[in-house]
């Protein structure tokens, strides 16, 4: 029997002449169901239909019906709506109210009226279900991202839902962490639940699904997990020019914040035409690498030397970059911040944003507005380009659009940093790979021959 | 340590503070405040707040000794012609200064416990039933709070790469605008999150009890003691009030004032350090 049925559901955000989900037919089964789809194709505007944020929370109009566990969430406020569906969002530190653990996982609890005996239990139980029972007592803002995220899986299950709902967990993770919150979800199935869950990284779950949903523009079908197939990772592209002089580096540089050492004695360089990749946990030190390098955070010791030209940077958190009116002028401005005669238009269609580029930015998907970013500091020809996790929540075609990018840049003679959980990307573009972690930088084995 | 009873004792000691202008009954309660917040937490964790304190009482007497040209000890003067800073300074303006910096800090070191001592939710659960889903909001947002000085540090960053640099007001916009709008979207974010774990759903219950303990109940009862005793003090005249104009005098003290000051001091004996 069918947990969640969507029947003839069109959907529009308010302000919006075109539906964000169209004609809707769709029933989900109990298990897991993986929703797929490229990015801004609807996958976060349809998880949000089975607790009701769409339409209760985020307004628009709707028409069609859609019917979880019984309730008709159209009728149905969200807040009575989470008794039934939890749900976990993709930043975890945009889902915290308190900042202890336990008082976390409570929320829920509280907020639907369960009574203060039971709290303590159903708190344990939660943290037991999400694997994090021994972060209880923790306070919040010392766990790594993995730990946040599985605490924010534990506050969805504090209510005991039938239906838990994951938006792209796993998006801002390294893999370790990646890899248990998957883990804890996929459990959570094993234990009788229905999970649904969306991700661009099918390879990780589609081998314990029940049912795989494809959402591209607002078009939703289904297809068999058992046939799915990967789509090839991206091709390494050739280099056209040879590696030039030294670009930059860093002598015995020593790091860090608040009295905390992150970076000690580091020792390295890149050239002009090189792409070095930075691996490592979440927390082990590839942002501050980057800033330093950029020229953004001062060493606590040492030198850093960078070469002449422009420095492009992407912050591990996109969207901080954009304020213009549309992602035409985000382009431009940095081409007239840098005096250079480049069209907007050109690095537009490279990152498959010219259809989008009088839009807002703010009002694109997550993924959308990671190319919007990528589009902001890259056109032109800089000199260093430095870029932090620059494959957040896109999709596989936008990740081939983005090595081409790269490897032109690269072969113009740019200086390239990635730090990037990205396997796929790293195997495409690095020709040295360093790991960062525990405040040290070494360099690791390739995976692929340059 | 309960929230409410906190609040007690920080009520006494504000309303102590502010109703003498008496400097040793105003010492008192300094002493009493710093001796409460060395009580409950390491010096490292209060050293930041100390350091803000010393300034903001050291700007106090600053401004007053340099606009308060009053008193009859001269300790030396400027030309009168001089605007605003002509005329005698006087040991009386430096000391009526340095009795509102030791004011303000107390003011402020009794109000910090709520900060320094206690966690967010610890603050908001102590709200009355009626306004918890609102105190339940403004925890939220403090969570808010170190976020937004994150975003301006990446925004400054990122958009002087982008070739930014701080040409007057206006290009400031550049900054303060992608910082507020990312701000909003992590409110709206939040505030989504909040929503789809029922907040707002009807009667909320709370994890933690309210209920006072002894110790808690030891320092309401403290408070209740110190506020009553000084006010009546005050009301039967022992605490005297205290003016440095127009010639400096030693302030008259008085016992029973003294001791109901003595009571702020009970946060040593009932708070557990929570370094």
């Amino acid at each position: 029997m069918a947990i969640a049925t969507l029947t003839d559901l069109t959907y529009w955000y308010p302000g919006r002449a075109h539906a964000a989900l169209k004609n809707v037919r769709l029933a989900i089964e109990g298990g897991l169901t993986v929703i797929a789809g490229p990015s801004g194709g609807g996958k976060s505007t349809l998880l949000r239909t089975f607790n009701g944020l769409v339409p209760h929370f985020h307004g628009g109009r709707i028409a069609g019906k859609a019917e979880v566990m019984g309730f008709d969430v159209i009728a149905t406020p969200t807040r009575d709506m989470a008794r039934h569906v939890g749900f976990v969002f993709q930043e975890p530190e945009l889902q915290t109210v308190y900042n202890v653990v336990d008082r976390e996982v409570a929320f829920g609890l509280e907020n639907t009226g369960v009574p203060r005996r039971e709290i303590a239990g159903r708190v344990e139980e939660a943290l037991q279900a999400a694997g994090v029972a021994d972060l209880a007592g923790r306070a919040v803002r010392t766990l790594s991202g993995g730990e946040r995220q599985r605490v924010a899986l534990a506050s969805a299950l504090a209510t005991r839902p039938r239906i838990v709902v994951l938006d792209e967990p796993t998006s801002q993770l390294d893999p370790g962490g990646a890899q248990m919150v998957l883990a804890a979800a996929t459990r959570l199935v094993d234990e009788g639940r229905s999970v649904i869950v969306s991700e661009h990284r099918l390879d990780r779950l589609l081998g314990h699904a029940a049912g795989l949903v494809l959402v591209d523009r607002g078009m939703v079908t289904t297809a068999d997990p058992r046939e799915w197939r990967p789509p090839p990772p991206p091709v390494r592209p050739a280099r056209s020019t040879p590696l030039g002089g030294e670009a930059w580096s860093l002598h015995s540089v020593s790091a860090g914040f608040d009295g905390q050492v992150v970076l000690d004695a580091v020792d390295i360089a890149g050239r002009s035409g090189e792409v070095v990749a930075l691996s490592g946990p979440n927390g082990g030190g590839k942002t501050t690498l980057l800033r330093l390098i950029a020229g953004s955070l001062a060493p606590l010791s040492g030198s850093v030397a960078r070469g002449p030209g422009r420095v492009a940077y992407l912050p591990q958190n996109p969207t901080v970059l954009l304020h213009l009116p549309t992602v035409r002028a985000e382009v431009s401005f940095t081409l007239e911040r840098s005096g250079e005669l480049d069209q907007p238009e050109r690095i537009l269609n490279e990152l498959g944003l010219l259809t989008m580029a009088d839009r807002y930015p703010r009002d694109l998907s997550c993924g959308e507005r990671q190319r919007t970013a990528l589009a902001a500091v890259l056109p032109g020809s800089p000199a260093l380009v430095l870029l932090d996790e620059p494959t957040r929540g896109i999709d596989s075609s936008a990740r081939g659009a983005l090595v081409a990018l790269v490897a032109r840049l690269r072969d113009r003679g740019a200086s390239i940093v990635l730090a990037t959980h990205d396997e796929d990307l790293r195997n495409a573009l690095a020709d040295r790979v360093l790991n960062v972690a525990n405040g040290r930088v070494a360099e690791m084995a390739l995976a692929v021959t340059p | 340590m309960n929230a409410r009873a906190v609040a007690a004792w920080s009520a006494a000691c504000l309303f102590v503070v502010l109703s003498t202008t008496n400097p040793v009954y105003k010492l008192m309660v300094l002493a009493a405040a710093l001796s409460a917040l060395a009580a409950g937490a390491s010096l490292r964790r209060i050293r930041s707040l100390l350091v803000a304190v010393l300034l903001i009482s050291a700007f106090a007497i600053v401004l007053n000794f340099v606009s308060a040209h009053l008193g009859t000890t001269v300790l030396f003067e400027l030309p009168a012609q001089i605007p605003a800073l002509g005329g005698p300074y006087t040991l009386e303006a430096l000391v009526f200064g340095a009795i509102g910096g030791i004011t303000i800090s107390a003011a402020i070191l009794a109000a910090a416990p709520f900060s320094v001592l206690l966690a967010s939710h610890e603050v908001m659960d102590a709200v009355p039933a009626p306004l918890s889903r609102t105190g339940v909001a403004i925890a939220a947002s403090l969570n808010l709070v170190p976020g937004v000085a994150t975003s301006f540090v990446q925004v400054t960053e990122a958009q002087r790469l982008r070739g930014w640099r701080p040409r007057g007001p206006r290009s400031w916009m550049e900054v303060v605008v992608p910082v507020v709008l990312t701000s909003v979207e992590g409110s709206i974010q939040l505030a989504e999150s909040m929503e789809a774990r029922g907040f707002g759903s009807g009667a909320r219950t709370t994890m933690t009890s309210h209920a006072l303990q002894r110790r808690d109940w030891m320092l309401v009862a403290a408070s209740g003691l110190a506020l009553a005793g000084f006010a009546f003090s005050h009301a039967a005249g022992w605490a005297t009030d205290w003016f440095p104009y127009p010639t400096l005098t030693f302030p008259t003290v008085d016992l029973r004032p003294i001791a109901a000051c003595l009571l702020l001091f009970t946060p040593v004996l009932v708070w557990r350090s929570r370094r």
